[in-house]
């Protein structure tokens, strides 16, 4: 407990069995709640008053072990070590109760104290499991409740026995080599919040994130030592000692799991099982998906993009919004150049608020609900099943789909989601897939619309070269980063119904991320677009780019200037594009052009901001460096060829 | 748990201590270490009858099994290790088969098996290898040495183990052991709970695998279920 008197909580569990829910009910912080297992890769705290206690409570990562096996997991035993926590709430799924207790029984290996959440009552109870709670918490020794966080069951009573948890009694003797390793390495570690025995177990499974740990605590010669014990044991075993200890570790926690939970009545398939089913059926599963896709593109294109854009552009900004702004900047700002600064052709409100609130935001908004809905449902990682050997093509799997897929809403929140692909490898191609040939939605939503007002076959042909663009870069990439693809294990949550206050948080979170990110940029690129012009600086920049623009590209010199903004925003440029359009200045092939060429141009600052953070400066220099002569020459290239076949798209 | 011990010969048959000696002398090599004299005549319930011991390690020696080092450790010649070796395998197949098939308990699998690897004709030893997949490991998590069987990979007898991919979208099965390239991958589907023993459901087999174990659903690759062995459960 620390001085303050404010004690600390921590939640720990397997991935997706609600801990993010009960989180957010202790704090009323919401934390992102998802479907797709390990979403919650950073760590949530929040402030909780428990009992007549005050507490942190630190919201960890999922974890399947406290063995760890990824970053998430050494994530969350780092914090299990090095924290001064108070109290611990094991979030556990009723239904999986086994792999629960594959934490439980670690958790009481290490000596914490802790209190057990039995999640998810309702969907084991529609299963026909019953848990016998009062036999459970006597073989554990420590306090079990039955919860449904999301409909706030059970959490009062938990909450309760939160300041006095207990250590659990649950114990298990390994096999004999490894209770002699154990007994060896006992005097050679460091005195710690959790017991040598736990730790001896974790060197001995092969953990090498302790390492640091050791060294800063133990001299040279006993880590050797330890090392020593750790290679002697092993080399008597052909399996990993890990998987050891794991099977082992399973046969008394199915032990425990048998005596305490039945299964009352067989599950029927209900509508949930079925749907799950379909949805990656390998016949089936296409056409869902082309249904779920036709859904978001009648939500996001239609409503979004065409129907809520149009209302906000053509009614509340140009009848209501800029009309007054003008009128007002006019009575109060005698000065002209200032005025324009606000609300002129390069104006900070006639610009650049119109493109971020009108254009963009309710593209942006729509895509996130969507999004939102998919997470929930428990459908990505199906999705994820059905394009697995396609990705397998361009060095990824199918876990790669949900960065690629949130790259459609906004690629700099998705370059960070990176983070749950294994390998580098796959983190470097998608990060560059990303960069090369993902249109956010913003973007998305203003193509669209051009491309809408011209042939279908220019649709077409934009979605042909984007494809092949993402195939031939992905498989390019696959070949050229060296590493190797992580393996393809996916665990499948149960579709469920999307809850509405859920999406709802989190789309207004998202929203809230994306004007603090998005805006300032609107704003800067238009003061940067409003100086050139005053400058005459535009003017120059649009004579050295005409090179490029007029002669490879084939379009009006005017351009550059909307490909001048999309080196801040794909989306922006875009924009620029968009109004060119309807001034009646670009023809059908160039619309196309132009189109095919901003989908593909650098990434906007914010992503190339957060590339470098998660990339280095060297990846992400480099791959700028492709992306853009990549853009231009595809541009080039369709050019030549749409003038050379004469097809003229009208 | 399991001992891994070798056996304790309460025969007084020169042959089975034969065997017991080599065994202990595997076992001190598998853990890094030298068979020590003393300690094999302990383990081999001998610590009380040193002079026969010795004989029977001197006709070792003489049949050109062993060698000894400083007249305390026992080291194999090509010659022991190769006998040694079928012998290890013949143990550690009939703890799979004991284990796997008629799922006796630790006890049982120990007395049983001790029995049977000296008993093994070598074609029997190759058909419950077959039998059961050529499994790499007993049920302790140590090596079993391949046979002429593992290399042919001969498929004479049908399986009673195969490859989880063999199996019909539909089949429960049981996981009997788990054969992975490499160590994180088994250390990966063990924290899932997939671990020999563990009852499965096959989903699907297309566009991935898609396994069922209690609630849990998993999709995997098709290399991945190709390392996962299983016997079909009616």
């Amino acid at each position: 407990m620390s001085a303050k008197g404010l004690r600390k909580l921590l939640l720990v569990g397997n991935p997706n069995v609600g801990k993010s829910v009960i989180f957010g009910y202790l704090t009323g912080k919401y934390a992102t709640v998802s479907n797709y297992p390990g979403t919650t890769v950073e760590v949530s705290q929040g402030n909780a008053l428990i009992g007549t206690h005050n507490y942190t409570v630190m919201d960890t990562p999922g974890v399947n072990s406290l063995l760890p096996m990824s970053e998430d997991e050494v994530v969350t035993r780092n914090i299990i070590l090095n924290e001064e926590f108070d109290s611990i709430v094991q979030v556990a799924d009723t239904k999986n109760l086994r792999r629960s207790l594959l934490i439980t029984l670690q958790l009481s290996e290490m000596g914490v104290p802790f209190v057990m959440a039995l999640n998810m009552a309702d969907e084991a109870e529609n299963l026909g499991i019953s848990t016998d709670l009062a036999s459970l918490s006597e073989k554990l020794g420590v306090d079990t409740f039955s919860t449904t966080a999301t409909r706030r069951k059970g959490i009062t009573k938990l909450m309760e026995a939160i300041p006095a948890p207990r250590r659990s009694v649950l114990t298990i003797r390994y096999t004999e080599d490894i209770e002699k390793a154990i007994l060896a390495m006992e005097p050679l570690l460091p005195e710690s919040r959790i017991s040598r025995r736990s730790l001896a177990l974790m060197l001995l499974g092969g953990d090498t994130s302790l390492k640091s740990w050791l060294h800063s605590r133990l001299d040279r010669a006993d880590v050797d030592k330890l090392d020593a014990i750790v290679k002697g044991t092993q080399a008597q075993y052909s399996d990993s000692l890990g998987y050891q200890i794991n099977k082992e570790r399973l046969t008394v926690v199915d032990r425990v799991a048998v005596q305490t939970q039945t299964r009352l009545k067989k599950p029927e398939r209900g509508v949930r099982r079925w749907l799950g089913d379909i949805t990656m059926h390998p016949v089936w599963g296409l056409p869902v998906l082309i249904v779920v896709l036709g859904l978001m593109y009648e939500f996001v294109g239609v409503l979004g993009a065409g129907t809520m854009v149009n209302f906000m552009e053509t009614q509340v900004f140009a009848k209501w919004i800029n009309p007054y702004a003008i009128g007002f900047f006019q009575a109060v700002m005698p000065v002209n150049f200032l005025r324009e600064l606000f609300v002129g052709p390069y104006g900070i409100v006639t610009m650049a608020l119109t493109y971020a609130i009108a254009i963009v935001l309710p593209i942006t908004a729509t895509f996130f609900i969507a999004f939102g809905m998919l997470e929930d449902s428990g459908y990505l990682p199906r999705l994820a099943i059905m394009v697995n050997r396609i990705f397998k093509t361009i060095g990824l799997n199918g876990k790669a789909v949900l960065p690629m897929v949130l790259g459609l809403g906004c690629c700099t929140m998705a370059t960070l989601t990176t983070r749950i692909l294994e390998t580098k490898k796959e983190r470097i191609i998608v990060t560059f897939l990303l960069a090369l040939a993902i249109p956010c939605s913003a973007q998305l939503g203003v193509i669209m619309g051009m491309l809408s007002s011209i042939s279908p076959m220019a649709t077409l042909i934009w979605v042909g070269v984007l494809v092949v663009v993402l195939f031939l870069a992905g498989y390019l990439a696959s070949i050229i980063v060296p590493g190797d693809p992580s393996d393809f294990i996916l665990e499948l949550p149960p579709i469920r119904m999307p809850k509405l206050k859920n999406i709802f948080m989190k789309t207004i979170g998202r929203i809230e991320w994306y004007l603090k990110e998005a805006v300032p940029l609107f704003v800067l690129g238009t003061l940067i677009l409003f100086t050139a012009d005053k400058t005459m600086l535009l003017k120059l920049v649009e004579k050295a780019g005409s090179p490029i623009v007029v002669n490879l590209l084939g379009l009006p010199p005017k351009t550059t200037e909307a490909f001048l903004i999309g080196f801040l925003r794909r989306d922006y440029g875009a924009a620029g594009l968009f109004t060119m359009q309807k001034a009646g200045l670009l023809t059908p092939v160039q619309v196309l052009v132009s189109v095919v060429t901003i989908t593909l141009f650098v990434p906007c600052i914010a992503q190339f901001f957060v590339t470098i953070k998660e990339r280095g400066m060297k990846t992400a220099v480099i791959m700028l460096c492709i992306v853009f002569p990549f853009a231009v020459l595809t541009g080039a290239v369709l050019n030549f060829g749409l003038n050379a076949f004469g097809i003229t798209l009208q | 748990m399991f001992e891994n011990k070798a056996c304790d010969p309460n025969l007084c048959n020169t042959e089975v201590t034969i065997d017991e000696f080599l065994e202990e002398i595997w076992l001190a090599e598998e853990s890094g270490g030298k068979a020590e004299k003393a300690a094999m005549f302990v383990d081999a319930g001998l610590a009380k009858d040193t002079e026969r011991a010795n004989a029977i390690l001197h006709q070792m020696k003489k049949d050109g099994f062993v060698s000894l080092h400083d007249g305390k450790d026992a080291a194999f010649t090509d010659k022991g290790r190769e006998r040694a070796k079928k012998l290890i395998r013949r143990k550690r197949l009939a703890e799979k088969l004991l284990a796997e098939v008629f799922a006796l308990g630790a006890d049982e699998i120990k007395t049983t098996a001790c029995q049977f690897e000296h008993i093994l004709s070598p074609e029997v030893t190759d058909s419950v290898c077959s039998f059961l997949g050529h499994p790499p490991t007993c049920p302790h998590g140590k090596h079993i040495p391949q046979g002429d069987c593992c290399n042919k990979l001969a498929q004479q007898m049908k399986p009673l183990v195969t490859p989880l991919t063999d199996l019909q979208p539909g089949n429960r099965a049981k996981i009997v052991f788990i054969a992975p390239k490499d160590h994180s991958r088994m250390d990966r589907l063990s924290t899932l709970g997939i671990v020999p023993g563990t009852i499965i459901h096959l989903h699907q087999k297309k566009p991935a695998l898609v396994i069922r174990s209690g609630e849990t659903e998993l999709a995997l690759d098709i290399e991945i279920a190709n390392e996962i062995y299983v016997k079909i459960m009616e």
